[in-house]
């Protein structure tokens, strides 16, 4: 307590502790019930902000408010209601109260160790909270002074440490009060950790905060137990397969309608591999997973450039295909995508599934947001077998998107030799939309009409989707036709106009910058609000990595280029 | 310096107030003509609204401008710019590319009445004179 700043401008918490030292001698009555009656006076008409207020006001006349308590005492010594004695109370507030002096750290690190109040209290505040949960912190916190030092050090094991010490209540003290002479980020940082503590949990052993971490090697490993596990024999395979053997056939010439010179004779290839892929039998629910897992596991590599190209040019393609808006438009290996999709679609499900799929598989060119692509996996998801394939597949394929055109070769190479891998891969990519997607409502697997639309304008049926869920009313057809045909337009009109940017900065490639100027346009890039800002705020974690220059260049703040 | 910035925004106010002015007026002689040529009166409501979508045009359209010169990587507005601000409406288009090739014309007309006060013979008359032409196809 007698750690005073020795500024001359003191925080109102200072100030009020100044207060505490000094109001006892004058109160005439008894000690407990004239702090009593001054503390209540004060606990009474103030929230913790407003008590800031008043402390302030105290401190200012610390004489004169020290008598007026002391007159307060006396009229309202008729009895202390709280058996707690109201200075360890006030210590409470102060702990509590949220820590306002960020322009003197220090300030508040002494005083913030001194308090141990074992009494429970808000849950407001980071420090005070956690000191309050536990008892046994008093003798670390009188070590305090001492700590700061390896709190210091400690700064960045923070995370590691926070979440080892949860059930160790030395760590966590330590923490705040090293931390707490640190910056206010550190404090702030503090509050998010502390604050989710409830004073019962303590006791508990540490909630795992870090969200399990998806590897492509633990897809290998399970589709590896999966096959070790399950191996349905390829009769029933062949019978689930007939139904919808022939819209198998059916639906690739319709995307070899498509105009996609250079790679026609990589489509037949394709369409050959899907065939195969149906009379080779990998349709059965049980057996989906597990075939596509032999060969997975064989060669997860292979696999995993699979599922590279099935996420480079996914793009709102097929449910399955995991929608990598990095890159949005190679349209052979769209193509491609969409037919084993579908293929990939006849396997994983039911017949009922089947026409659904491929009609979801009509996705188009438009490069859509990851949860747009999610939306339509997530339909495929709960087709699945295994929600836990799901969540390890897309992990595989988010990390795998970057190298899209290594793994179009690779897959163009690998067509013949595994048409079952890329299914597998294409069923693992789709699956761990499922955990992640909240919005879109399951689809319905009905056997839907085949795709009379045109592809071209097959990925605005997404979008058109969206908004009539979005609208959260009924829609006429005709609505939703005219608000297709409106953003068929409109995407037109900004392509058009990005090209004419990039022409008029004498580039054939456009690039951001263009972008940007696009934006800046229509308004939503301002002076106030820059592209990363909105990057950081509407795209994926991803996404900030690749767009914004002092991301990808390693956290330096002003990037070499 | 508070009162300097005051009065200089009171300023550029006046001068704002004096160009919408200027606007209306204009915009209001348009529409007399128009009036005239069509047998149509205008109120004065219209020709304010009009006036007003005029000039807040002109604030958007001298922003894109900008935009488009710096995209360009350039510190002066050129015809090129003013042809991407003006690519929306066909006409417009149309419109102000033949006015641009017109004085692009006129001003090689012009260096090569120059040259040819310079003393270098008919020959540079004739070259420029088909490069004109050259570009007047183009």
């Amino acid at each position: 307590m007698a750690d005073d700043n020795p500024d001359s401008d003191s925080t109102p918490r200072t100030l009020l502790r100044r207060v505490l030292d000094t109001a006892d001698p004058r109160t005439p009555r008894r000690p407990r019930s004239a702090r009593a009656g001054a503390r209540r006076a004060l606990l009474e008409t103030a929230s913790s902000r407003r008590l800031s207020g008043q402390t302030r006001t105290i401190a200012r006349g610390r004489s004169h408010g020290a008598r007026s308590i002391g007159r307060s005492a006396h009229i309202q010594a008729s009895g202390h209601l709280e058996e707690q004695t109201p200075r360890t109370l006030l210590k409470n507030i102060l702990l509590t109260a949220p820590e306002s002096s960020i322009l003197m750290p220090e300030s508040v690190v002494k005083p913030v160790p001194a308090r141990q109040v074992v009494q429970p209290s808000r849950q407001e505040s980071s420090c005070g909270s956690l000191e309050l949960q536990l008892p046994e912190l008093e003798p670390p916190t009188t070590l305090a002074p001492g700590l700061l030092a390896p709190g210091r050090r400690k700064q960045r094991l923070r995370l590691s440490m926070f979440q080892q010490g949860v059930d160790q209540g030395l760590s966590l003290s330590q923490e705040p009060q090293g931390n707490a002479d640190a910056s206010s980020l550190t404090r702030s940082l503090n509050l998010t950790f502390a604050t989710p503590l409830q004073p019962q949990s303590v006791q508990r052993p540490g909630l795992p905060r870090r969200p399990p971490a998806r590897r492509a090697v633990d897809v290998g490993a399970f589709l590896r137990d999966l096959r070790d596990t399950s191996l349905a024999p390829p009769n029933i395979v062949l019978e689930d397969t007939q139904p919808f053997s022939q819209p198998m056939v059916g639906s690739p010439h319709v995307y070899h309608s498509l105009p996609c010179t250079p790679h026609t004779g990589a489509e037949d290839a394709e369409q050959a591999a899907g065939r195969k892929t149906q009379s080779s039998g990998p349709g059965l629910q049980k057996n989906s997973p597990g075939k596509p897992a032999q060969f997975l596991a064989g060669e997860a590599e292979e696999g995993d450039a699979f599922a590279l190209g099935f996420l480079s040019t996914s793009s709102g393609v097929s449910g399955e295909d995991e929608v990598e808006p990095l890159h949005g438009g190679v349209e052979e290996a769209e193509k491609k995508m969409e037919e084993e999709g579908v293929s990939m679609s006849e396997m994983e499900a039911t017949g009922a599934q089947g026409p659904s799929r491929v009609e979801e598989a009509e996705g188009h060119t438009e490069v859509t947001e990851a949860e747009g692509s999610q939306g339509t996996a997530e339909a495929d998801g709960p087709g699945a077998s295994s929600g836990d394939e799901d969540a390890s597949g897309r992990a595989a394929s988010p990390e795998s998107a970057s190298s899209t055109p290594e793994s179009l070769q690779a897959r163009r190479h690998h067509q013949f030799i595994e048409p079952a891998p890329a299914p597998g891969a294409a069923v693992l990519s789709s699956e761990p939309a499922e955990p992640l997607l909240v919005r879109h409502p399951p689809r319905p697997r009905t056997t839907g009409p085949r795709p009379r639309q045109d592809p071209h304008k097959a990925g605005l049926s997404h979008y058109v989707k969206l908004f009539s869920f979005y609208a959260k009313m009924p829609m006429e057809r005709k609505a939703l036709e005219m608000v297709e045909k409106c953003l068929d337009k409109y995407f037109q009109h900004l392509c058009d106009d990005l090209e004419v940017f990039a022409a008029h900065a004498g580039r054939k490639t456009v690039k951001p910058e263009d972008l940007e100027l696009l934006m800046r346009r229509q308004g939503l890039v301002t002076d106030q609000v820059s592209l990363h800002v909105l990057v950081e705020r509407h795209l994926p974690l991803e996404y900030r990595q690749l767009l914004i220059p002092c991301a990808y260049s390693g956290n330096s703040v002003f990037p070499a280029q | 310096m508070e009162e300097e910035a005051e009065t200089e925004e009171q300023q550029r106010f006046s001068y704002q107030q004096r160009l919408k002015a200027a606007v209306h007026y204009t915009v209001g002689c348009l529409c007399e003509e128009v009036a005239l040529d069509k047998e149509m009166q205008f109120s004065k409501q219209t020709i304010a609204a009009i006036s007003e979508l005029t000039f807040r045009q002109c604030e958007n359209f001298a922003k894109d401008l900008e935009m488009f010169a710096r995209h360009a990587k350039r510190t002066t507005i050129n015809t090129e710019d003013v042809k991407l601000l003006a690519r929306r409406s066909n006409s417009l288009l149309k419109y102000i590319t033949d006015k641009s090739e017109e004085i692009a014309q006129i001003n090689l007309e012009r260096k090569a009445q120059k040259k040819k006060k310079s003393g270098d013979g008919s020959k540079n008359s004739k070259q420029p004179a088909e490069a004109g032409v050259v570009e007047s196809e183009n």
